[in-house]
């Protein structure tokens, strides 16, 4: 256990290290960028990401993978405008959107855990009835015309920082301690790290995915609600395609997608580090267009390193341990297949 | 071994049955659809998820998964056009951009196959970088989002827009694609070590084949049916995008899972993904026939993907028993980690 906290450690240290990195260029090329203006908007505009990222951990952590989740936040989004729209009172709608990826995380949690399906291609089969669900619901249409109130709530600053910022925080902070704190947030993690050995020390490993699942499904309704405050009306293709930004940002903050390895501060850093290297090229003057290749570039430089560095690590570590013995005879070539395959389950 | 040929066959069978019975349904509803020009004119739409599918088939078959393979369409697409827009001959465009894909292939293969970082984190990787590359070649030429580049010479355009004895031109492609890939899948040495890699890749090292070699050469040819993929659309529509086919990358995996491929590796055929692209494609037409959208037809293909995998699983009481088998040593690892 003192090996896995040490590379967690690593892992949220060599992202703060890129991080660092990253914003002393941008700020040297322009020091607006540094301003404390620009790093409040940069908060304020990584927050979907960031809660999206968090609910993915839970999912990550116990060794299964969620791509329903950008329409998920699509379909919430949706039904939040439709609701809003309608003059529903803001705890009610509120209350109706987060049953909404309660509902859809609850399914995803039976199809793979109940029926065994694997989790990549439940999630991708239920990606495409979601977002067709939204469409749907919407009839192909914009929602627009969301009450002033509930815009105006993204205007809203409590001691320096913006309202959607202080909810992504204390969530974030709420469930660290929860998954490090708590046994029933270390249950994530046995399952995660080993399914057969959690089932076989009685851990209920069905209950267990299925809520990993659910709190993805939340994650991406509390992603829409701050999605409505931000932007003020939903189009048609709200969410779609942040699925696999969610996961980058998740991997970049050091949650490994074979599970039993990561956590949400890590998560939350990778999807703030994505944003900033969104948000930054303008301040750069770098058209916006070069955003996708610079992320790609950064994100295959970093995960490949960290294999690099957890593999170092993990050798060291194999040989104070007479159980990771196998680990060792493995060698290096193939791992990421025989990984995959669990990945994949 | 013949355990797994009677279940392909099986399958494959049971894919033909749904074909028939979309035939049915969608015939009955929509009286035009059963009109044989119709049906090959609708087929032309889709063909290129088929395109892409068959070489992600091998990847999906050693175990691993490639999300990059529609980033690699656009690749290719605005690559052939912005070459083609320098005064270059169309043709010479083409061959450079399907050299770029394969390019693209190979820098997924090798990252995959030497690094050890999971197949689906580096194809998401490069799924940004070439999508990214593939917009600053768009932005670089100055090349208008919605419209792209068009205007390209005939015989080009008519490479998908015309036919062969009544058979469109990329459905010939598709059914040549369709023969060789599975020819060499069934057939050829190179073919079973693509199986015996994602049946278990230490076994299949320690019996001498070249795995990293094997690993690499699936995903150079994904990014060659990816390119592949990308130019046809490119042709059919006349116009270079940078996001063309943007969105393929849930019905090739669709395409591929649904032909009776495990997501696991080690088990699949190349026919059943080019009959269920068949089948995916036809359900899109229908429904659309119907007056669905496009997007709401996508209710459909996600209901279709985790049926077709429930169903399976509990028809097939082995594959379980084999995944569980699988399952316990890759977790004894796991826990040692």
């Amino acid at each position: 256990m003192p090996f896995i906290i040490k590379l967690i450690k690593a892992r949220e240290v060599s992202i703060m290290i890129f991080m660092a990195a990253f914003f002393i260029i941008a700020g040297a090329i322009n020091p607006e960028f540094l301003t404390g203006s620009s790093l409040s908007l940069l908060l304020k505009s990584s927050m979907i990401l960031l809660l999206l990222a968090i609910g993915q951990s839970f999912v990550l952590i116990t060794g299964d993978i969620d791509v329903s989740v950008g329409s998920t936040m699509g379909l919430s989004a949706a039904v939040c405008g439709a609701l809003l729209v309608n003059g529903i009172p803001f705890w009610g709608m509120c209350l109706a959107v987060l049953m909404v990826g309660l509902i859809i995380g609850f399914i995803n949690g039976v199809g793979v855990a109940q029926f065994r399906v694997p989790a990549i291609i439940m999630t991708l089969g239920m990606l495409g009835i979601i977002r067709g669900a939204m469409l749907i619901f919407t009839g192909g249409k914009w929602i627009e015309d969301i009450p002033n109130y509930y815009k105006k709530l993204s205007s809203l600053d409590f001691l320096g920082l913006n309202l959607a910022v202080w909810i992504g925080l204390v969530i974030m902070v709420i469930i660290h301690l929860i998954l490090t704190r708590t046994k029933f947030g270390r249950n994530f993690f046995a399952v995660g790290d080993n399914v057969e050995g959690a089932r076989m020390v009685g851990l209920p490993v069905k209950r267990v995915k299925i809520l990993a699942f659910m709190f993805s499904g939340i994650s991406a309704s509390f992603a829409a609600l701050i999605f409505v405050m931000n932007i003020g009306f939903i189009p048609n293709e709200t969410g779609s395609g942040i699925e696999l930004q969610v996961i980058a940002a998740a991997v970049l903050g050091g949650v490994s997608l074979t599970g039993g390895v990561g956590s949400v501060i890590g998560a939350g850093l990778g999807a703030v580090f994505l944003t900033t290297i969104s948000s930054s090229l303008v301040y750069m003057k770098v058209p916006a267009y070069w955003n996708n290749t610079i992320s790609g570039f950064l994100l295959l430089i970093i995960v490949v390193g960290d294999a690099k560095l957890s593999q170092f690590v993990k050798n060291r570590t194999s040989r104070k341990s007479k159980f990771n013995k196998p680990v060792e005879l493995d060698g290096k070539e193939g791992d990421s297949h025989a990984k995959s395959n669990k990945v994949l389950m | 071994m013949q355990n797994l040929i009677r279940y392909l066959c099986k399958w494959e069978l049971a894919l033909v049955l749904l074909l028939i019975i979309e035939l049915i349904v969608f015939g009955s509803i929509t009286p035009g659809f059963l009109n044989v020009g119709n049906i090959l004119y609708s087929l032309n739409d889709f063909v290129y998820i088929g395109i892409a599918a068959i070489p992600m088939t091998y990847v999906i078959l050693t175990g691993g998964i490639d999300v990059s393979v529609g980033a690699v369409m656009g690749l290719s697409s605005i690559t052939a056009g912005v070459i083609w827009s320098h005064g270059a001959n169309i043709w010479i465009a083409v061959i450079i951009a399907l050299l770029a894909t394969v390019v693209g292939g190979l820098i997924n293969g090798l990252i995959v196959a030497f690094t050890g970082v999971q197949p689906l984190v580096v194809t998401l990787g490069t799924m940004f970088l070439y999508s990214g590359i593939a917009l600053v070649i768009s932005g670089g030429s100055s090349a208008s989002g919605y419209e792209g580049i068009s205007g390209f010479p005939e015989n080009f355009v008519q490479l998908a827009n015309s036919t062969i004895l009544g058979i469109p031109n990329p459905i010939i492609l598709l059914i040549i694609l369709m023969a060789f890939f599975g020819a060499v899948l069934h057939f050829t040495p190179y073919g079973r070590h693509v199986v015996l890699v994602g049946i278990n890749i230490k076994a299949a090292r320690y019996s001498g084949i070249r795995t990293r070699w094997t690993v690499v050469s699936t995903y150079l040819l994904a990014g060659l049916g990816g390119g592949l993929g990308g130019l046809i659309l490119t042709s059919y529509f006349g116009s270079a995008r940078s996001d063309l086919g943007s969105e393929a990358i849930l019905p090739v995996i669709t395409a591929v899972v649904l032909g009776g491929t495990s997501i696991f590796g080690g088990k699949g055929s190349v026919i059943g993904t080019a009959i269920a692209s068949i089948v995916i494609g036809f359900s899109q037409y229908g429904l659309q026939m119907a007056s669905m959208s496009s997007e709401q037809t996508s209710v459909v293909i996600g209901v279709l993907l985790i049926l077709a995998v429930v169903m399976r699983q509990g028809n097939w009481r082995e594959i379980k028993r084999r995944l569980v088998s699988k399952k316990i040593p890759d977790n004894s690892k796991r826990g040692a980690v």
